[in-house]
């Protein structure tokens, strides 16, 4: 697989044709703006003409000097003005326009993307440039083998399917999974009529035992010296919030070598929407309905990874497909801490069947979740206590994140008012806990790919990680 | 506690939870998960000492109920372990659901039942409900008359379960507080003796998780969409025929034992006195002590009569036990259970239908159920078993079943 690289993104809807773009660009360089912003095929639209810095890049093929090359490291296509012989064709032969001119000199006015801080996308007042660094998961883990069968049968668009696929790119073949009945098996992880959609060793425990039955398989491993492989659960919020709840209790009381992680889709989706313990108050579920007399779940849902922080795990964290390298790096962490103790990764996954979104808007819903703190990103371990991996503040009413979700769509005001309070009150009892919590240590923040757990001194099973992966 | 003094090789003098404890011990297992119920308690506590003094190798898991016992056994099973648990009544009650799937994953453990009688009302004395309640779900049951047979009972349970033809999970069961708090002598077998028995532990590769062999264990089968219940029904029929191949393998296995340890327990059903009865007592468990000294006293009144002895419950010997009985004019089964909704015993159907699979003539019998609750059944009350078992035997109509310890 090749790479990818960071790159400027230009979003047309956005766009008021200011130039300011232009301006800043010319400015920096002192020169030829390398971006330029052009009328739209309909009025009063704009589009953009902005080197892409490709992949295979043509400009790069027809250039007779070898002045253009394309940077394995950073993927910008650089021009080199000591080997140019200003034919200019690498202005034609880029089917994006992306190469600008220099009318003063008449040289080739390339774009550098700014040493990773463009100053273009700095001064655009509308966003309508964003400067992406997504590419970094691909590069790091596009890679690595995809643990699951292509056609695995999840509802389109269905974010519990994405955990699965970089949750265990990730964690890699060295582990056991366990999959309890909920969507994850019922879109094949562990199969039908002998056939199996994973690629480890997978087991589909009963909806109560999940935990229970992961302790006995690490215990086991641990006896015979097998103390490497990651023994795993991928469990819905039923049966780890309700009726399995003793069983992740109790394994994380006695602090068993466990990865247990929840995906959260506030709900028994598989089975027909029915509401869980975790399904938010308001929520239209198909026991929460909406009706004359009931408008949706009228309880507020549990909160499941504050209620494992008070087990004194070894590792806590919630994350979410809308910030996928924060995803990454606690995957990291809660794989290795459960190799000491018990590790829960709660991580939320909005449903597009269940949930009435889009699902072409089920990322957006992810990252409105986070941003308006109705779902805050954190962490928290028994030596180092919690702190937030987003910032809390200036968060968006929780109004905007509700307004996407069909499943909220009957909300009074009372209602609303009612669940941002509750987003509040939670958001002030974690910055309580984080305000408690031991200052970071220097090494708090690892960094990604690395598996140094938080706070923790790096031990041999970085060198585990290193050798499993 | 007992302070645990004793080696093996020697004669000691302890209770049944005791006698399981060594028993469990000496196989060796990897793993013990326990949960409290009384009458188990004291024998997950002889487990916990054992442990804590080194004297037996296993990792104890001291979970938070039942159903999670159950669940990392399952777990560990799945890796490769031999296990042991213990449980009683509502403890087996909150066990059901892991219980249940136990043997259709073929997963080969022990599991001792101190056998309780369940709520309500509220009883936490002994009985066989429990037991009797869960006898379909696909488990080898095995019942025990003393502390000795409990204590050898057990490494045969595992040569059983772990045989590759049978595959299969065993409760070896003994009576709540009769068993599990009378004391008796019993002989501990050499280490080595029991390692040589069981010989290399045999792990169930059929259902196994390990990364070195990457395996989907319990797809779903059969219903609609996928290729139909075929799937289903050759695993059910896999379980079956298990059960049956077990039962020549329980013989073996005793026998194998007897010649070891110069103990032959009947591994499927004991005749006592058979050999010219006209009539014949059913019994299981602990009772058929007390049974035989009633047999004895009748004998000695010129009354032939005899006895026989269910120790394998499941699978269930029908054919022997419809030979053993072909020849008597009535029989009187007694239960320690009750089978709700066919007012009778448990025992006493499953004798009712194995003769009607096995013999052609139709031989008068009358349930009797006795010992609820850990009330005492008599060699009196089986006095009573035995006259009311002439008189059916002589004509009379049978009526049942008779609640033995009514008027006491
Ligand atoms: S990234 Fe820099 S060089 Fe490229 S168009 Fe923007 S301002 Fe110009
Ligand atoms: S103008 Fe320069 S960079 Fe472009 S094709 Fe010619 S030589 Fe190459």
């Amino acid at each position: 697989m090749g790479a990818a690289f960071d790159s400027i993104s230009f979003k047309a809807s956005l766009c008021d044709g200011c130039g300011d773009c232009m301006t800043a660009c010319s400015t920096a360089k002192q020169g030829a703006s390398r971006i330029s912003i052009v009328p739209g095929a309909k009025a009063g639209t704009f589009e953009t003409a902005i080197c892409r810095q490709c992949g295979d890049p043509k400009c790069v093929q027809v250039c007779p000097s070898g002045a253009l090359d394309k940077d394995g490291g950073n993927g910008v296509v650089g021009w080199d003005a000591s080997k140019c012989v200003d034919c200019l064709l690498c202005t034609a032969g880029c089917a994006y326009g992306g190469i600008a001119v220099d009318e003063t000199v008449a040289r080739v006015a390339k774009c550098d993307q700014c040493d990773g801080d463009p100053a273009c996308v700095k001064v655009c007042p509308t966003g309508a440039l964003e400067y992406r660094k997504a590419g970094t998961i691909f590069n790091q883990y596009g890679d690595k083998e995809d643990l699951f069968v292509p056609g695995l049968s999840g509802c389109q668009g269905c974010n519990s399917e994405l955990i699965m696929r970089h949750a265990m790119r990730k964690i890699g073949r060295n582990s056991v999974l366990a999959t309890p009945p909920g969507c994850i098996p019922g879109m094949g992880s562990v199969g039908y009529n002998g056939k199996t959609g994973t690629k480890v060793p997978v087991f589909h425990p009963l909806l109560t035992n999940t935990a229970s039955m992961l302790a006995g398989i690490r215990r086991y491993y641990d006896r015979i010296g097998r103390k490497d492989i990651v023994v795993m659960a991928l469990a819905g919020d039923g049966g780890t919030s309700d009726c399995g709840f003793h069983a992740v209790s109790g394994a994380a009381e006695r602090g068993e070598k466990v990865l247990y992680v929840c995906v959260d889709n506030e709900g028994y989706m598989n089975t027909g929407m029915q509401r869980s313990g975790t399904t938010p108050y308001g929520s239209w579920t198909s026991t929460t309905p909406v009706g004359e007399h009931m408008k949706g779940k009228t309880q507020d849902a549990k909160n499941l990874p504050l209620i494992m922080t008070a087990h004194k795990c070894r590792y806590v964290a919630t994350a979410s497909t809308g910030y996928m390298e924060d995803l990454y790096e606690k995957l990291d962490r809660a794989v290795e801490a459960s190799f000491e103790g018990f590790s829960y990764l709660h991580i939320y996954s909005p449903c597009p069947t269940g949930w009435r979104v889009p699902s072409s808007k089920v990322i957006e819903a992810c990252r409105m979740s986070v941003d308006s703190n109705f779902n805050p990103l954190w962490e928290y371990t028994n030596s180092t206590g919690l702190r937030f991996t987003h910032s809390p503040d200036n968060a968006y009413p929780v109004a905007e994140y509700v307004k996407m979700i069909g499943k909220y769509r009957h909300l009074s005001q009372d209602q609303l008012a009612h669940i941002q309070a509750k987003v509040d009150e939670q958001v002030a009892l974690l910055k309580l806990m984080a305000a408690e919590s031991p200052p970071p240590l220097a090494a708090h923040r690892a960094p990604t790919g690395s598996s140094t757990p938080v706070g923790a001194e790096p031990t041999q099973s970085a060198r585990r990680e290193i050798a499993r992966n | 506690m007992n302070e645990i003094t004793a080696p093996t090789g020697k004669v000691i003098v302890c209770d049944g939870n005791e006698a399981a404890a060594w028993g469990a011990c000496l196989s060796r297992p990897d793993m013990v998960a326990v949960y409290p119920i009384t009458p188990q308690s004291s024998l997950v506590e002889y487990l916990a000492q054992f442990i804590a003094d080194g004297r037996m190798d296993a990792d104890l898991m001291d979970v938070e109920g039942e159903h999670t016992v159950l669940s990392v056994l399952h777990g560990a099973v799945l890796a490769g372990a031999r296990t042991y648990s213990a449980t009683s009544a509502q403890g087996l009650a909150f066990m059901f659901e892991p219980y249940f799937r136990t043997p259709g994953l073929r997963l080969p453990m022990v599991v001792s039942l101190v056998t309780r009688d369940a709520v309500s009302p509220t009883c936490v004395w002994g009985g066989q409900q429990d037991a009797m309640t869960v006898k379909e779900v696909g488990w080898i049951h095995m019942y025990c008359e003393t502390q000795q047979e409990i204590l050898d009972t057990i490494p045969i349970a595992y040569k059983v379960a772990e045989h590759p033809d049978v595959m299969l999970p065993v409760n070896v069961n003994h009576d709540g507080n009769y068993l599990s708090y009378g004391v008796a002598r019993v002989e501990l077998p050499e280490q080595s003796v029991v390692d040589a028995f069981l010989g290399e532990k045999q792990v169930n590769w059929h259902a196994c998780l390990d990364p070195e062999r990457p395996m989907a264990v319990d797809p779903l089968t059969g219903g609609a969409g996928g290729v139909g219940p075929s799937m289903f029904v050759k695993y059910r029929k896999g379980l079956c025929s298990g059960m049956q191949t077990a039962l020549q393998v329980i013989e073996d296995a005793h026998a194998d034992w007897g010649k070891r340890t110069g103990r032959y327990w009947s591994p499927l059903i004991e005749e006592y006195r058979m050999e010219d009865a006209e009539v014949a007592l059913v019994t299981i468990g602990s009772m058929t002590g007390a049974a035989k000294d009633a047999v004895d006293e009748a004998r000695a009144d010129g009354k032939k009569v005899g006895l026989v002895k269910i120790k394998t419950f499941r699978p269930f010997p029908a054919a022997r036990i419809a030979q053993a009985l072909s020849k008597v004019k009535a029989i009187g089964v007694v239960d320690r259970s009750v089978n709700f909704g066919w007012n009778c015993g448990p025992a006493f159907q499953e004798v009712l239908a194995a003769l009607y699979a096995h013999q052609t003539a139709r031989i008068p019998m009358m349930s009797f159920i006795g010992g609820l609750a850990g009330a005492d059944i008599t060699v009196e009350h089986f006095a009573q078993v035995v006259r009311r078992t002439f008189r059916l035997a002589g004509g009379e109509a049978a009526a049942g079943p008779v609640w033995l310890n009514e008027n006491d």
